[in-house]
Protein backbone atom coordinates (compact mmCIF):
# COMPACT_ATOMS: atom_id res chain seq x y z
CA UNK A 1 0.00 0.00 0.00
CA UNK A 2 1.36 3.40 -1.17
CA UNK A 3 1.00 6.63 0.84
CA UNK A 4 -0.29 8.28 -1.87
CA UNK A 5 -3.11 6.28 -2.12
CA UNK A 6 -4.43 6.65 1.54
CA UNK A 7 -3.39 10.33 2.01
CA UNK A 8 -6.57 12.65 2.38
CA UNK A 9 -7.11 16.10 2.03
CA UNK A 10 -9.45 18.58 3.20
CA UNK A 11 -11.22 21.44 5.15
CA UNK A 12 -12.65 20.91 8.52
CA UNK A 13 -16.59 20.39 8.96
CA UNK A 14 -16.55 20.70 12.97
CA UNK A 15 -19.62 19.31 15.03
CA UNK A 16 -19.73 18.48 18.59
CA UNK A 17 -19.76 15.35 21.03
CA UNK A 18 -22.67 12.87 21.21
CA UNK A 19 -23.67 13.18 17.44
CA UNK A 20 -26.41 10.96 16.84
CA UNK A 21 -26.60 9.26 13.14
CA UNK A 22 -30.32 8.04 13.66
CA UNK A 23 -31.16 11.44 14.31
CA UNK A 24 -29.42 13.69 12.37
CA UNK A 25 -27.77 11.47 9.57
CA UNK A 26 -31.00 8.86 8.39
CA UNK A 27 -34.76 8.29 7.34
CA UNK A 28 -34.91 6.75 11.10
CA UNK A 29 -37.19 9.53 12.08
CA UNK A 30 -38.34 10.53 8.57
CA UNK A 31 -40.53 7.81 7.28
CA UNK A 32 -40.73 7.45 3.00
CA UNK A 33 -37.98 10.02 2.54
CA UNK A 34 -34.62 8.57 0.82
CA UNK A 35 -30.91 8.98 1.50
CA UNK A 36 -30.67 12.24 -1.40
CA UNK A 37 -33.00 13.99 0.84
CA UNK A 38 -31.22 13.22 4.11
CA UNK A 39 -28.05 14.32 2.53
CA UNK A 40 -29.42 17.94 1.81
CA UNK A 41 -30.24 18.41 5.72
CA UNK A 42 -27.91 16.33 7.38
CA UNK A 43 -26.70 17.89 10.36
CA UNK A 44 -28.95 21.31 10.42
CA UNK A 45 -30.18 21.01 14.23
CA UNK A 46 -26.30 20.86 15.15
CA UNK A 47 -24.72 22.88 12.70
CA UNK A 48 -27.11 24.77 10.28
CA UNK A 49 -26.57 24.20 6.08
CA UNK A 50 -23.64 22.02 7.02
CA UNK A 51 -24.48 19.23 4.49
CA UNK A 52 -25.05 21.93 1.35
CA UNK A 53 -21.81 23.77 2.88
CA UNK A 54 -19.93 20.12 2.88
CA UNK A 55 -21.41 18.99 -0.47
CA UNK A 56 -19.89 21.97 -2.47
CA UNK A 57 -16.13 20.64 -2.05
CA UNK A 58 -16.05 18.37 -0.15
CA UNK A 59 -14.82 17.78 3.55
CA UNK A 60 -13.34 15.87 6.62
CA UNK A 61 -16.15 15.66 9.47
CA UNK A 62 -14.50 16.52 12.78
CA UNK A 63 -16.24 15.43 15.85
CA UNK A 64 -15.92 14.98 19.34
CA UNK A 65 -16.36 11.74 21.54
CA UNK A 66 -19.04 9.51 20.76
CA UNK A 67 -19.65 9.95 17.03
CA UNK A 68 -22.82 7.96 15.91
CA UNK A 69 -23.48 6.40 19.13
CA UNK A 70 -26.09 3.44 20.09
CA UNK A 71 -28.02 1.44 17.32
CA UNK A 72 -26.81 3.62 14.30
CA UNK A 73 -28.12 2.68 11.07
CA UNK A 74 -26.16 2.15 8.42
CA UNK A 75 -27.62 4.39 6.05
CA UNK A 76 -25.91 7.30 7.62
CA UNK A 77 -22.69 6.28 5.67
CA UNK A 78 -24.70 6.31 2.49
CA UNK A 79 -26.09 10.15 3.25
CA UNK A 80 -22.30 11.01 4.29
CA UNK A 81 -20.87 9.73 1.10
CA UNK A 82 -23.79 11.89 -0.79
CA UNK A 83 -23.01 14.80 1.01
CA UNK A 84 -19.40 14.78 -0.56
CA UNK A 85 -17.45 13.62 3.07
CA UNK A 86 -14.47 12.03 2.66
CA UNK A 87 -13.48 11.32 6.43
CA UNK A 88 -14.58 11.53 9.25
CA UNK A 89 -12.09 12.36 12.24
CA UNK A 90 -13.67 11.56 16.34
CA UNK A 91 -12.37 11.64 19.54
CA UNK A 92 -14.28 7.82 19.80
CA UNK A 93 -17.01 6.77 17.88
CA UNK A 94 -19.97 4.61 18.62
CA UNK A 95 -19.23 1.12 17.85
CA UNK A 96 -21.77 0.46 15.28
CA UNK A 97 -21.03 3.51 13.12
CA UNK A 98 -17.17 2.76 13.11
CA UNK A 99 -18.19 -0.72 11.42
CA UNK A 100 -20.74 0.83 9.20
CA UNK A 101 -18.17 3.29 8.25
CA UNK A 102 -15.43 0.77 7.41
CA UNK A 103 -17.38 -1.38 5.64
CA UNK A 104 -18.66 1.15 3.78
CA UNK A 105 -15.19 2.17 2.54
CA UNK A 106 -15.03 5.49 4.81
CA UNK A 107 -12.17 6.62 6.41
CA UNK A 108 -12.39 7.02 10.57
CA UNK A 109 -9.49 8.67 12.80
CA UNK A 110 -10.10 8.44 16.60
CA UNK A 111 -7.73 11.37 17.48
CA UNK A 112 -7.78 14.08 19.82
CA UNK A 113 -9.74 17.20 18.08
CA UNK A 114 -9.94 19.57 20.39
CA UNK A 115 -7.83 21.94 18.46
CA UNK A 116 -9.48 21.96 15.37
CA UNK A 117 -11.12 24.19 13.92
CA UNK A 118 -13.30 24.94 11.30
CA UNK A 119 -11.91 25.75 7.78
CA UNK A 120 -8.70 24.01 9.05
CA UNK A 121 -7.18 22.01 6.39
CA UNK A 122 -5.82 18.47 6.81
CA UNK A 123 -3.88 15.66 5.40
CA UNK A 124 -4.11 12.41 7.15
CA UNK A 125 -2.00 9.79 6.60
CA UNK A 126 -4.07 6.55 6.93
CA UNK A 127 -1.68 3.65 6.69
CA UNK A 128 0.81 5.73 9.23
CA UNK A 129 -2.02 7.08 11.47
CA UNK A 130 -1.13 10.48 10.89
CA UNK A 131 -2.60 13.88 11.30
CA UNK A 132 -1.49 16.90 9.71
CA UNK A 133 -3.23 20.52 10.79
CA UNK A 134 -1.58 22.77 8.19
CA UNK A 135 -3.16 25.73 9.29
CA UNK A 136 -2.29 24.87 12.85
CA UNK A 137 0.74 23.59 12.10
CA UNK A 138 -0.09 20.49 14.65
CA UNK A 139 1.14 16.79 13.36
CA UNK A 140 -1.20 14.22 15.38
CA UNK A 141 0.46 10.38 15.96
CA UNK A 142 -2.20 8.19 16.30
CA UNK A 143 -3.00 4.46 16.33
CA UNK A 144 -3.17 3.62 12.75
CA UNK A 145 -5.82 1.07 11.62
CA UNK A 146 -4.89 -2.71 11.48
CA UNK A 147 -3.51 -3.08 7.88
CA UNK A 148 -6.83 -5.86 7.43
CA UNK A 149 -9.08 -2.25 8.17
CA UNK A 150 -7.03 -0.38 5.82
CA UNK A 151 -7.33 -3.15 3.03
CA UNK A 152 -11.11 -3.03 3.40
CA UNK A 153 -11.32 0.60 3.34
CA UNK A 154 -9.46 1.16 0.50
CA UNK A 155 -11.33 -1.44 -1.70
CA UNK A 156 -14.07 0.40 -1.40
CA UNK A 157 -15.60 -1.60 1.71
CA UNK A 158 -16.46 -5.31 2.75
CA UNK A 159 -18.58 -6.18 0.29
CA UNK A 160 -16.18 -5.08 -2.95
CA UNK A 161 -13.69 -6.54 -0.52
CA UNK A 162 -15.41 -10.07 -0.43
CA UNK A 163 -16.07 -9.94 -4.26
CA UNK A 164 -12.18 -9.65 -4.63
CA UNK A 165 -11.84 -12.18 -1.71
CA UNK A 166 -14.27 -14.69 -1.21
CA UNK A 167 -12.15 -16.50 1.26
CA UNK A 168 -11.12 -13.20 3.33
CA UNK A 169 -7.67 -13.65 2.13
CA UNK A 170 -5.56 -10.41 3.41
CA UNK A 171 -2.13 -10.70 1.33
CA UNK A 172 -0.68 -7.68 1.08
CA UNK B 1 -2.21 -18.48 27.96
CA UNK B 2 -3.83 -15.90 29.73
CA UNK B 3 -7.16 -15.16 28.34
CA UNK B 4 -10.79 -13.85 29.26
CA UNK B 5 -13.63 -15.64 27.71
CA UNK B 6 -14.02 -12.88 25.29
CA UNK B 7 -10.51 -13.53 23.95
CA UNK B 8 -10.82 -17.03 24.34
CA UNK B 9 -14.07 -17.18 22.08
CA UNK B 10 -12.95 -15.06 19.91
CA UNK B 11 -9.58 -17.28 19.50
CA UNK B 12 -11.53 -20.13 19.30
CA UNK B 13 -13.71 -18.89 16.23
CA UNK B 14 -10.58 -17.49 14.51
CA UNK B 15 -9.00 -20.98 14.63
CA UNK B 16 -6.07 -19.12 16.70
CA UNK B 17 -4.55 -20.21 19.91
CA UNK B 18 -4.76 -16.97 21.36
CA UNK B 19 -5.99 -13.52 19.98
CA UNK B 20 -4.40 -9.95 21.86
CA UNK B 21 -6.69 -6.51 22.22
CA UNK B 22 -6.50 -4.01 19.08
CA UNK B 23 -6.05 -7.67 16.85
CA UNK B 24 -8.32 -7.96 13.96
CA UNK B 25 -9.60 -11.26 13.53
CA UNK B 26 -11.58 -13.62 10.94
CA UNK B 27 -13.93 -15.51 12.66
CA UNK B 28 -16.16 -18.17 12.08
CA UNK B 29 -20.06 -17.49 12.91
CA UNK B 30 -22.00 -20.01 14.89
CA UNK B 31 -25.92 -18.68 14.71
CA UNK B 32 -26.86 -15.28 13.03
CA UNK B 33 -30.16 -13.19 12.90
CA UNK B 34 -31.79 -10.14 11.35
CA UNK B 35 -34.81 -8.15 12.64
CA UNK B 36 -37.61 -6.34 10.88
CA UNK B 37 -35.90 -2.95 11.15
CA UNK B 38 -32.56 -4.09 9.21
CA UNK B 39 -33.93 -6.61 7.03
CA UNK B 40 -34.62 -3.97 3.95
CA UNK B 41 -31.13 -2.61 4.38
CA UNK B 42 -30.16 -6.55 4.63
CA UNK B 43 -31.54 -7.45 1.74
CA UNK B 44 -30.31 -4.55 -0.33
CA UNK B 45 -27.05 -5.32 0.76
CA UNK B 46 -27.20 -8.76 -0.23
CA UNK B 47 -28.45 -7.56 -3.54
CA UNK B 48 -24.77 -5.75 -3.52
CA UNK B 49 -23.17 -9.03 -4.04
CA UNK B 50 -24.49 -10.85 -6.68
CA UNK B 51 -24.53 -13.51 -4.61
CA UNK B 52 -27.46 -16.39 -5.32
CA UNK B 53 -26.07 -19.29 -3.01
CA UNK B 54 -25.88 -17.93 0.44
CA UNK B 55 -24.29 -20.81 2.35
CA UNK B 56 -24.95 -19.07 5.94
CA UNK B 57 -28.92 -18.20 5.31
CA UNK B 58 -30.56 -21.39 7.07
CA UNK B 59 -27.94 -20.51 10.09
CA UNK B 60 -29.82 -17.18 10.02
CA UNK B 61 -32.75 -16.32 11.96
CA UNK B 62 -34.93 -13.18 10.31
CA UNK B 63 -37.26 -12.00 13.14
CA UNK B 64 -40.14 -9.83 12.84
CA UNK B 65 -40.21 -8.40 16.38
CA UNK B 66 -40.43 -4.02 16.21
CA UNK B 67 -42.87 -4.17 13.61
CA UNK B 68 -45.50 -6.63 15.59
CA UNK B 69 -48.12 -6.32 14.40
CA UNK B 70 -46.78 -3.90 11.48
CA UNK B 71 -48.30 -0.01 12.34
CA UNK B 72 -48.46 0.74 8.54
CA UNK B 73 -47.81 -0.76 4.53
CA UNK B 74 -44.59 -0.06 4.50
CA UNK B 75 -43.58 -2.29 7.86
CA UNK B 76 -45.55 -4.67 6.42
CA UNK B 77 -43.99 -4.69 3.01
CA UNK B 78 -41.04 -5.24 4.92
CA UNK B 79 -42.36 -8.03 6.85
CA UNK B 80 -43.53 -9.42 3.62
CA UNK B 81 -39.93 -9.32 2.22
CA UNK B 82 -38.73 -11.20 5.14
CA UNK B 83 -40.85 -14.11 4.70
CA UNK B 84 -40.19 -14.29 0.71
CA UNK B 85 -36.45 -14.37 1.81
CA UNK B 86 -36.58 -17.42 4.29
CA UNK B 87 -38.64 -19.50 1.77
CA UNK B 88 -36.21 -18.57 -1.22
CA UNK B 89 -33.41 -19.16 1.42
CA UNK B 90 -34.27 -21.21 3.86
CA UNK B 91 -33.98 -19.11 7.29
CA UNK B 92 -36.29 -19.72 9.88
CA UNK B 93 -38.15 -17.23 10.44
CA UNK B 94 -40.07 -15.57 13.40
CA UNK B 95 -43.05 -14.06 12.48
CA UNK B 96 -44.97 -11.33 14.70
CA UNK B 97 -46.37 -12.30 17.96
CA UNK B 98 -43.67 -15.51 18.38
CA UNK B 99 -41.52 -12.32 20.39
CA UNK B 100 -38.40 -10.77 20.34
CA UNK B 101 -34.67 -11.71 18.47
CA UNK B 102 -32.77 -12.04 21.91
CA UNK B 103 -35.73 -13.92 23.13
CA UNK B 104 -36.73 -15.73 20.73
CA UNK B 105 -32.93 -17.53 19.56
CA UNK B 106 -32.00 -18.47 23.41
CA UNK B 107 -35.81 -20.33 23.66
CA UNK B 108 -35.33 -21.61 20.21
CA UNK B 109 -32.40 -23.44 21.17
CA UNK B 110 -30.11 -21.42 18.13
CA UNK B 111 -27.43 -21.07 20.68
CA UNK B 112 -25.27 -22.30 23.38
CA UNK B 113 -22.38 -21.62 25.61
CA UNK B 114 -19.02 -21.19 23.86
CA UNK B 115 -20.93 -19.75 20.78
CA UNK B 116 -20.24 -16.64 18.46
CA UNK B 117 -23.91 -15.16 17.40
CA UNK B 118 -24.05 -12.20 15.40
CA UNK B 119 -27.87 -10.29 15.19
CA UNK B 120 -28.53 -6.57 13.58
CA UNK B 121 -29.56 -5.15 16.60
CA UNK B 122 -27.79 -3.66 19.45
CA UNK B 123 -28.66 -5.58 21.94
CA UNK B 124 -27.58 -8.90 20.98
CA UNK B 125 -24.84 -9.01 23.96
CA UNK B 126 -28.11 -10.51 25.72
CA UNK B 127 -26.41 -13.31 24.71
CA UNK B 128 -23.56 -13.42 26.78
CA UNK B 129 -25.81 -14.66 29.79
CA UNK B 130 -25.44 -17.84 28.20
CA UNK B 131 -21.87 -17.61 28.19
CA UNK B 132 -21.96 -17.08 24.17
CA UNK B 133 -20.53 -14.13 22.32
CA UNK B 134 -23.06 -11.48 21.13
CA UNK B 135 -22.34 -8.74 19.42
CA UNK B 136 -24.85 -6.45 17.33
CA UNK B 137 -23.59 -5.80 13.49
CA UNK B 138 -25.89 -3.94 10.34
CA UNK B 139 -27.22 -5.08 7.26
CA UNK B 140 -23.66 -5.51 5.45
CA UNK B 141 -21.64 -7.19 8.30
CA UNK B 142 -24.89 -10.23 8.02
CA UNK B 143 -24.85 -10.29 3.92
CA UNK B 144 -20.91 -10.86 4.34
CA UNK B 145 -22.02 -14.00 6.80
CA UNK B 146 -24.10 -15.32 4.75
CA UNK B 147 -22.26 -15.35 2.17
CA UNK B 148 -19.44 -16.50 3.77
CA UNK B 149 -20.52 -17.63 7.24
CA UNK B 150 -17.13 -15.43 8.49
CA UNK B 151 -17.16 -11.63 9.87
CA UNK B 152 -14.28 -9.99 10.56
CA UNK B 153 -13.69 -8.31 14.48
CA UNK B 154 -11.37 -6.16 16.65
CA UNK B 155 -10.69 -7.52 19.61
CA UNK B 156 -11.89 -6.10 22.56
CA UNK B 157 -10.08 -4.92 25.59
CA UNK B 158 -12.24 -6.88 28.80
CA UNK B 159 -13.06 -5.31 31.78
CA UNK B 160 -13.85 -7.62 34.76
CA UNK B 161 -16.79 -6.76 37.14
CA UNK B 162 -17.36 -8.56 40.42
CA UNK B 163 -20.49 -8.75 42.11
CA UNK B 164 -20.28 -9.51 45.18
CA UNK B 165 -22.94 -10.19 48.01
CA UNK B 166 -26.68 -10.63 47.40
CA UNK B 167 -29.40 -8.43 45.89
CA UNK B 168 -31.84 -7.80 48.46
CA UNK B 169 -35.57 -8.67 48.03
CA UNK B 170 -37.40 -6.04 45.75
CA UNK B 171 -34.04 -5.45 44.24
CA UNK B 172 -33.43 -7.04 40.52
CA UNK B 173 -30.84 -6.85 37.88
CA UNK B 174 -32.53 -4.34 36.29
CA UNK B 175 -31.62 -1.76 39.17
CA UNK B 176 -28.06 -3.43 39.14
CA UNK B 177 -27.21 -2.64 35.92
CA UNK B 178 -29.05 1.08 36.15
CA UNK B 179 -26.36 1.35 38.90
CA UNK B 180 -23.63 0.76 36.69
CA UNK B 181 -25.21 3.42 34.23
CA UNK B 182 -24.87 5.95 37.39
CA UNK B 183 -21.27 4.53 37.51
CA UNK B 184 -19.55 3.95 34.01
CA UNK B 185 -21.91 6.46 31.87
CA UNK B 186 -24.11 5.42 29.06
CA UNK B 187 -20.90 4.64 26.52
CA UNK B 188 -18.71 4.36 29.15
CA UNK B 189 -17.60 1.05 28.35
CA UNK B 190 -17.28 2.12 24.16
CA UNK B 191 -15.51 -0.77 22.43
CA UNK B 192 -15.27 -3.06 25.40
CA UNK B 193 -16.33 -6.46 26.41
CA UNK B 194 -17.60 -7.20 30.09
CA UNK B 195 -17.28 -9.63 32.24
CA UNK B 196 -19.31 -9.84 34.83
CA UNK B 197 -18.89 -12.74 38.09
CA UNK B 198 -19.30 -13.05 41.74
CA UNK B 199 -21.87 -14.35 43.90
CA UNK B 200 -24.78 -11.75 43.43
CA UNK B 201 -24.59 -13.08 39.57
CA UNK B 202 -24.33 -17.01 40.69
CA UNK B 203 -27.77 -16.20 42.17
CA UNK B 204 -29.54 -14.63 39.90
CA UNK B 205 -31.75 -16.60 37.79
CA UNK B 206 -31.59 -16.68 34.21
CA UNK B 207 -34.22 -14.08 33.29
CA UNK B 208 -32.16 -11.57 36.00
CA UNK B 209 -28.79 -12.90 33.98
CA UNK B 210 -30.12 -11.64 30.76
CA UNK B 211 -31.02 -8.31 31.76
CA UNK B 212 -27.71 -7.86 33.61
CA UNK B 213 -26.22 -8.34 29.99
CA UNK B 214 -28.64 -7.05 27.68
CA UNK B 215 -28.33 -3.53 29.21
CA UNK B 216 -24.68 -3.76 28.75
CA UNK B 217 -25.60 -2.02 25.04
CA UNK B 218 -26.46 1.26 26.93
CA UNK B 219 -23.00 1.10 28.40
CA UNK B 220 -21.84 1.09 24.86
CA UNK B 221 -20.21 -2.89 25.91
CA UNK B 222 -18.91 -5.12 22.38
CA UNK B 223 -20.08 -8.34 24.97
CA UNK B 224 -20.76 -9.05 28.36
CA UNK B 225 -20.21 -12.25 29.43
CA UNK B 226 -21.19 -14.64 32.30
CA UNK B 227 -19.96 -18.20 32.89
CA UNK B 228 -21.77 -20.89 32.92
CA UNK B 229 -22.84 -22.85 35.46
CA UNK B 230 -25.46 -25.91 36.30
CA UNK B 231 -28.10 -23.24 35.69
CA UNK B 232 -27.06 -22.20 31.93
CA UNK B 233 -26.40 -25.60 31.38
CA UNK B 234 -30.18 -27.02 32.14
CA UNK B 235 -31.64 -24.24 30.70
CA UNK B 236 -30.22 -24.61 27.44
CA UNK B 237 -30.79 -28.23 27.58
CA UNK B 238 -34.22 -27.92 28.35
CA UNK B 239 -34.69 -25.22 25.19
CA UNK B 240 -32.89 -27.87 22.77
CA UNK B 241 -29.54 -26.38 22.45
CA UNK B 242 -26.25 -27.81 21.26
CA UNK B 243 -24.35 -28.97 23.77
CA UNK B 244 -22.43 -26.79 25.71
CA UNK B 245 -19.46 -25.91 25.32
CA UNK B 246 -18.46 -23.48 28.58
CA UNK B 247 -15.71 -21.14 28.19
CA UNK B 248 -13.68 -20.22 31.18
CA UNK B 249 -10.79 -17.13 31.98
CA UNK B 250 -7.70 -18.12 32.80
CA UNK B 251 -6.43 -17.33 36.66
CA UNK B 252 -3.80 -15.17 34.66
CA UNK B 253 -6.09 -13.42 32.17
CA UNK B 254 -5.56 -9.79 31.44
CA UNK B 255 -7.67 -7.65 31.92
CA UNK B 256 -7.78 -3.49 31.24
CA UNK B 257 -9.87 -2.70 34.83
CA UNK B 258 -10.94 -4.69 37.17
CA UNK B 259 -13.82 -3.52 39.54
CA UNK B 260 -15.41 -5.26 42.52
CA UNK B 261 -19.00 -3.78 43.77
CA UNK B 262 -20.35 -5.02 46.86
CA UNK B 263 -24.45 -5.46 46.23
CA UNK B 264 -26.00 -5.99 49.22
CA UNK B 265 -27.03 -2.69 49.65
CA UNK B 266 -28.30 -1.37 46.67
CA UNK B 267 -32.11 -0.54 46.73
CA UNK B 268 -34.14 0.28 43.64
CA UNK B 269 -32.77 2.55 40.83
CA UNK B 270 -35.01 4.66 38.30
CA UNK B 271 -32.82 6.08 35.48
CA UNK B 272 -34.46 9.74 35.28
CA UNK B 273 -36.77 11.48 32.15
CA UNK B 274 -34.45 11.26 28.98
CA UNK B 275 -31.27 9.86 30.53
CA UNK B 276 -29.66 6.33 30.68
CA UNK B 277 -27.46 7.31 32.86
CA UNK B 278 -28.99 10.06 35.21
CA UNK B 279 -29.83 7.47 38.28
CA UNK B 280 -31.42 8.26 41.23
CA UNK B 281 -32.89 5.85 44.14
CA UNK B 282 -36.71 5.10 43.25
CA UNK B 283 -37.57 6.52 47.10
CA UNK B 284 -35.89 9.63 46.78
CA UNK B 285 -38.04 10.84 43.48
CA UNK B 286 -41.63 12.39 43.87
CA UNK B 287 -42.95 11.99 40.34
CA UNK B 288 -46.29 11.36 39.16
CA UNK B 289 -46.79 9.21 35.98
CA UNK B 290 -49.51 8.29 33.57
CA UNK B 291 -48.28 5.15 31.54
CA UNK B 292 -46.71 2.10 33.14
CA UNK B 293 -45.12 -0.30 30.33
CA UNK B 294 -43.46 -3.99 31.28
CA UNK B 295 -41.80 -5.30 28.66
CA UNK B 296 -39.27 -5.04 26.33
CA UNK B 297 -35.87 -7.79 25.48
CA UNK B 298 -34.57 -5.87 28.88
CA UNK B 299 -37.58 -6.87 30.99
CA UNK B 300 -40.30 -8.71 29.31
CA UNK B 301 -39.79 -12.09 30.27
CA UNK B 302 -42.23 -14.09 32.62
CA UNK B 303 -39.84 -12.91 36.43
CA UNK B 304 -41.16 -9.60 35.58
CA UNK B 305 -44.15 -10.68 34.63
CA UNK B 306 -44.46 -12.29 37.94
CA UNK B 307 -43.24 -9.34 40.11
CA UNK B 308 -46.18 -7.28 38.45
CA UNK B 309 -48.76 -9.42 39.45
CA UNK B 310 -47.41 -10.41 43.00
CA UNK B 311 -48.04 -6.69 43.38
CA UNK B 312 -50.83 -5.93 41.24
CA UNK B 313 -53.06 -9.25 42.79
CA UNK B 314 -56.63 -8.52 43.53
CA UNK B 315 -55.33 -4.20 43.66
CA UNK B 316 -56.38 -1.62 40.51
CA UNK B 317 -53.96 0.43 38.71
CA UNK B 318 -54.59 4.02 39.96
CA UNK B 319 -56.96 5.80 38.22
CA UNK B 320 -55.28 8.27 35.54
CA UNK B 321 -52.65 5.43 34.68
CA UNK B 322 -52.73 3.18 31.88
CA UNK B 323 -50.64 -0.29 31.78
CA UNK B 324 -49.60 -2.40 28.90
CA UNK B 325 -47.50 -5.38 29.15
CA UNK B 326 -45.83 -7.27 26.09
CA UNK B 327 -44.33 -10.47 26.73
CA UNK B 328 -40.91 -10.83 25.42
CA UNK B 329 -41.99 -14.08 23.61
CA UNK B 330 -45.53 -16.10 22.59
CA UNK B 331 -43.90 -19.11 25.00
CA UNK B 332 -43.84 -16.30 28.06
CA UNK B 333 -47.38 -15.29 26.83
CA UNK B 334 -48.17 -18.25 27.15
CA UNK B 335 -46.43 -19.32 30.38
CA UNK B 336 -48.23 -15.83 31.59
CA UNK B 337 -51.43 -17.50 30.73
CA UNK B 338 -50.90 -20.52 32.33
CA UNK B 339 -49.69 -19.10 35.90
CA UNK B 340 -52.96 -16.90 36.12
CA UNK B 341 -50.60 -13.97 35.42
CA UNK B 342 -52.46 -12.57 32.94
CA UNK B 343 -55.92 -12.91 34.50
CA UNK B 344 -54.40 -10.98 37.61
CA UNK B 345 -52.65 -7.93 35.42
CA UNK B 346 -55.69 -7.71 33.22
CA UNK B 347 -58.37 -7.92 36.34
CA UNK B 348 -56.14 -4.82 37.69
CA UNK B 349 -56.36 -2.83 34.65
CA UNK B 350 -53.57 -3.75 32.50
CA UNK B 351 -53.02 -4.63 28.48
CA UNK B 352 -51.73 -6.78 27.06
CA UNK B 353 -50.28 -6.75 23.43
CA UNK B 354 -48.58 -9.09 21.33
CA UNK B 355 -44.94 -10.14 22.07
CA UNK B 356 -42.72 -7.90 20.22
CA UNK B 357 -40.64 -4.90 20.63
CA UNK B 358 -43.76 -2.40 21.09
CA UNK B 359 -42.75 -1.16 24.74
CA UNK B 360 -39.96 -0.12 23.55
CA UNK B 361 -40.28 1.49 19.99
CA UNK B 362 -43.58 2.49 20.63
CA UNK B 363 -44.93 2.48 17.08
CA UNK B 364 -47.32 -0.52 17.34
CA UNK B 365 -50.52 -0.53 18.53
CA UNK B 366 -51.61 2.62 21.07
CA UNK B 367 -47.97 2.63 22.56
CA UNK B 368 -47.38 6.37 21.85
CA UNK B 369 -47.63 8.34 25.08
CA UNK B 370 -49.96 11.54 25.27
CA UNK B 371 -48.33 15.13 25.26
CA UNK B 372 -47.34 15.98 28.68
CA UNK B 373 -47.21 12.10 29.86
CA UNK B 374 -44.87 10.83 32.05
CA UNK B 375 -43.96 6.92 31.20
CA UNK B 376 -42.22 4.10 33.85
CA UNK B 377 -40.88 1.75 31.68
CA UNK B 378 -38.82 -1.75 32.17
CA UNK B 379 -36.98 -0.60 28.82
CA UNK B 380 -33.91 -0.08 28.26
CA UNK B 381 -33.64 3.05 26.58
CA UNK B 382 -35.80 6.75 27.97
CA UNK B 383 -34.13 9.30 25.02
CA UNK B 384 -36.41 12.11 24.29
CA UNK B 385 -38.45 10.64 21.10
CA UNK B 386 -38.40 7.20 21.85
CA UNK B 387 -42.05 5.92 22.16
CA UNK B 388 -42.43 8.09 18.96
CA UNK B 389 -43.34 11.39 21.06
CA UNK B 390 -40.76 13.64 22.46
CA UNK B 391 -43.07 15.67 24.22
CA UNK B 392 -43.07 12.57 26.94
CA UNK B 393 -40.65 12.05 29.69
CA UNK B 394 -40.16 8.51 29.89
CA UNK B 395 -38.45 7.07 33.33
CA UNK B 396 -36.76 3.66 33.35
CA UNK B 397 -37.11 1.17 36.41
CA UNK B 398 -37.68 -2.70 36.88
CA UNK B 399 -40.81 -4.28 36.35
CA UNK B 400 -41.58 -4.28 40.46
CA UNK B 401 -40.90 -0.21 40.42
CA UNK B 402 -42.89 -0.25 36.95
CA UNK B 403 -46.14 -2.37 38.98
CA UNK B 404 -45.58 -0.31 42.42
CA UNK B 405 -45.73 3.17 40.51
CA UNK B 406 -48.83 1.65 38.35
CA UNK B 407 -50.17 1.34 41.59
CA UNK B 408 -49.58 4.50 43.18
CA UNK B 409 -49.68 6.90 40.30
CA UNK B 410 -45.98 7.99 41.40
CA UNK B 411 -42.95 6.20 41.25
CA UNK B 412 -42.84 4.15 44.08
CA UNK B 413 -39.87 1.85 45.56
CA UNK B 414 -41.31 -1.37 45.54
CA UNK B 415 -40.14 -2.63 48.85
CA UNK B 416 -42.65 -0.25 49.88
CA UNK B 417 -46.47 -2.07 48.82
CA UNK B 418 -47.60 -5.34 49.50
CA UNK B 419 -46.08 -8.22 47.10
CA UNK B 420 -42.91 -6.05 46.43
CA UNK B 421 -40.74 -8.10 48.41
CA UNK B 422 -41.17 -11.36 46.36
CA UNK B 423 -38.17 -13.18 45.10
CA UNK B 424 -37.47 -15.89 42.10
CA UNK B 425 -36.14 -19.15 42.67
CA UNK B 426 -36.82 -19.38 46.32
Amino acid sequence: MTDASTLIEGKVFLLGDDVNTDIHCSSKYLPGKGSDYVSTIAFDELSSGLAKKISVSGGILVAGKHFGINSSREQAVEVLRLMNVKCIIAESFGRQFFRNAINNGLPVVECDTSQFQNSDHLNIHMNLGIVENTSKNIKIQTQALPSEILKIIEVGGLIPFLKLHPNWEFVE
Amino acid sequence: MSSTICEKILAKHAGKKEVKPGEVVICDIDYAMVTDTRAANTIKMIGKMDETHLVFAKKTALVLDHYSPPPNLEAAAIHTSMRQFSAQHGSKIYDIGDGICHQVLPEGGHLTSGDLVVGTDTHSVTYGAFNAFGIGIEGTDVSAVMKSGRLWFRVPETIKVQLNGSLQAGVWAKDLTLHLLGHFGAEGLNYKAIEYYGSAVAAMEIDDRMTLCNHAAELGAKAALLEADQKTIDWLAAHGARLPSPVFADADAVYSEQLSIDVDQLIPQVARKHQIDDIVAAQDIEQKIQFALIGTCTNGRLDDIRQAAHILKGKKIAQGVRMIVTPASRQIYLAALREGLIEILTMAGASFEAAGCGTCVGITNHLVPGNGDTVISSANRNFKGRLSNSNADIWLGSAATVAASALTGKITDPRTVEGGLWRSGI
